[in-house]
């Protein structure tokens, strides 16, 4: 019996060739059925997320890889190219990919943790489905114990990668715990969207947008839960808040020092942070030099996330170490031969 | 002296391990509660050095320079160790350990501790807790100024765009910082008060040099905190002052 993986990603295919072997939580028990009907599979999961699709299976005999490739292809009915769109494993090589995937190290955006619980639930739909056995369950529990093990151990996941992440993260600095803070966005495009979602996940509760066309705030504040404020009314809301984030299309300064400083004593000179991820800026720098305001430009947050995905990369030689090491202690047939 | 000094060479020690290897793990960006738990063991050294110097003198240790020092670093690890666990100030400890050593130091120079002690025939009560609850105060005290330093350390690093480091990734937010500050020099504020009370009603004078810049001490306090609470005050500010009431109200120990 071998191990066998076989799959295509973000960095093997575009996108139109990624989402023709997407398969939604419906159509992947299906798949996962028919795997197991096909032939010399003895045991088969299944894993489909936004930038992969792969095949775990344990083959009997010659059943191999170019069999299942052709198999998937045909149940996909994908005449494409098939030139480096997809990429298989065998046995030890298999077992680590699949704990390179659980760890993160093989996401787009390295490190990141949501490809953990994909696995897991893929998994979990091939075990309630029968479609597991001795080598795959023992396998997949290993990969899990990886996963985890390279995370506590290594940096793989720590700092923000991305321009909304490293101003949630600033947030936090100042604020410790977002719970029950309150944000204005100015603007109400894709950026303002991300950002306020960010900060929204880590507990903000009382999210306001402002935008100079009203009806484009009422769109994000809907969309995003929250409350849209008339542009010319945005200083009073200054009072209460905690977080600001300006991402407008103005060629001039929306936030000016006096804005800031005339709510100043009625906030209690409580801390303020600024985001500004727009260009042409939209604060005014010397916003930044009121005691109690942090100002955070896009090229800032940009060093930051640039930084920290620096630092997730110098950890992979690590994780990869701890991966060899864990497979290591693996004793199935279908991994070590 | 004997073993009685052995204690204040050892607390010293402790707190010394407690500073460097918690500010080795926060270099490697694990603060933990490694200066957390050398304190604790500190704190028991320095229990045993003043138990020493209470038994010579049959009454509060606070008699020469080593005793009020070895009170007050005392002080300082107590109220650390309270707040460490309550704020979760776990780098707290990596920033009272140079001030707790410091003052262990200077106790620990030939000359500080008294010799041939004469042990008290009569115990005033009043003077006792004015003695024992104004050196408490100046244990609060100077870990809320502790915690002054910290904020300035890491509001300098936010608003200078500084984020390396360890240093800043185990800092608390200013946030709670600025809470810690506050509540910290407001339990201080307050023990100092009584402190007074009980000086006020020692059955000698009740007026003296120290008793006036305690009192002044006690009123500048009082403003900062007054200001802070009722009208509020950006967080550098309040930390500068604390911070510099801290140094002046050491003062108070020079007409001891």
């Amino acid at each position: 019996m071998k191990l066998i993986c076989l799959g295509l990603n973000h960095e093997t295919a575009p996108v139109e060739v990624r989402e023709r072997f997407a398969l939604s939580d419906v159509a992947l028990d299906r798949e996962t059925e028919s795997l197991m009907t096909a032939a010399e599979v003895e045991e088969g999961v299944v894993l489909s997320t936004c930038n992969r699709t792969e095949y775990y299976a344990v083959v009997n005999g010659g059943s191999g890889i170019v069999e299942l490739e052709d198999w998937i292809c045909k149940q996909r009915d994908y005449h494409g190219s098939r030139e480096g769109v997809f990429y298989h494993y065998q046995a030890r090589e298999a077992a680590e990919h699949l704990c390179r995937v659980a760890s993160g190290m093989n996401s787009m955006v390295l490190g990141e943790t949501e490809i953990f619980g994909q696995v897991k639930k893929a998994y979990k739909r091939s075990l309630e489905g029968g479609a597991t056995k001795a080598i795959l369950n023992k396998l997949f529990q290993r990969a899990f114990g990886v996963g985890k093990k390279v995370r506590t151990h290594t940096g793989i996941q720590e700092g923000a990668t991305s321009v909304a992440g490293a101003s949630v993260e600033l947030a936090e600095k100042v604020f410790g715990c977002l719970k029950g803070s309150s944000v204005l966005v100015i603007g109400a495009g894709e950026m303002s969207r991300k950002t306020a979602r960010a900060l929204q996940s880590r507990g903000a509760s009382s999210v306001m947008v402002t935008n100079r066309s009203f009806d484009k705030a009422v769109d994000l504040a809907e969309e995003i839960g929250g409350r849209a404020v008339h542009f010319e009314g945005w200083e009073e809301e200054l009072t209460h808040l905690d977080v600001v984030i300006a991402a407008t299309g103005a060629p001039h300064f929306v936030v000016k020092p006096q804005h800031v400083e005339a709510v100043r004593r009625k906030r209690k000179f409580r801390p303020l942070i600024m985001v500004d991820i727009a260009v042409p800026r939209d604060i005014d720098p010397e916003v930044g030099e009121i005691e109690e305001v942090y100002l955070y430009d896009i090229d800032t947050l940009q060093e930051m996330a640039d930084q920290a995905r620096k630092r997730r990369e110098e950890q992979l030689l690590l994780c990869e170490e701890i991966i060899r090491e864990e497979i290591d202690k693996v004793r199935l047939p279908a991994v070590n031969d | 002296m004997g073993m009685g000094i052995g204690w204040v060479v050892i607390a010293t020690l402790l707190a010394t391990a407690g500073g460097v290897l918690g500010a080795l793990a926060a270099r490697a960006d694990k603060p933990g509660q490694t200066a957390f738990i050398w304190m604790i063991l500190a704190f028991g050294a320095q229990l045993m050095a003043l138990g020493w110097r209470g038994g010579l003198r049959g009454q509060c240790p606070l008699g020469d320079v080593g005793e009020v020092c070895l009170f007050l670093a005392w002080s300082l690890t107590f109220f650390y160790l309270v707040t460490g666990t309550t704020y979760r100030l776990s780098l707290l400890g990596v920033f009272t350990t140079p001030l707790v050593v410091l003052l262990q130091v200077i106790s620990l120079i030939p000359g500080s501790f008294e010799t041939g002690v004469v042990r008290a025939g009569t115990v005033d009560a009043w003077r006792e807790a004015h003695a024992a609850l104004s050196v408490l105060s100046y244990g609060a005290l100077a870990l809320a100024a502790v915690a002054g330093v910290m904020f300035f350390i890491l509001n300098y690093r936010l608003k200078a765009h500084k984020f390396g480091g360890g240093l800043v990734h185990g800092m608390p937010s200013i946030s709670r910082l600025v809470q810690a500050m506050a509540r910290i020099a407001l339990v201080g504020w307050s023990v100092l008060t009584m402190g007074i009370i009980a000086g006020l009603l020692m059955e000698e004078g009740t007026f003296s040099v120290h008793l006036v810049v305690a009192s002044m001490t006690w009123a500048l306090y009082a403003v900062l905190l007054g200001i802070y609470f009722v009208r509020g005050m950006p967080g550098r500010q309040l930390a500068i002052g604390l911070t510099v009431l801290f140094i002046l109200s050491l003062s108070v120990f020079a007409k001891l």
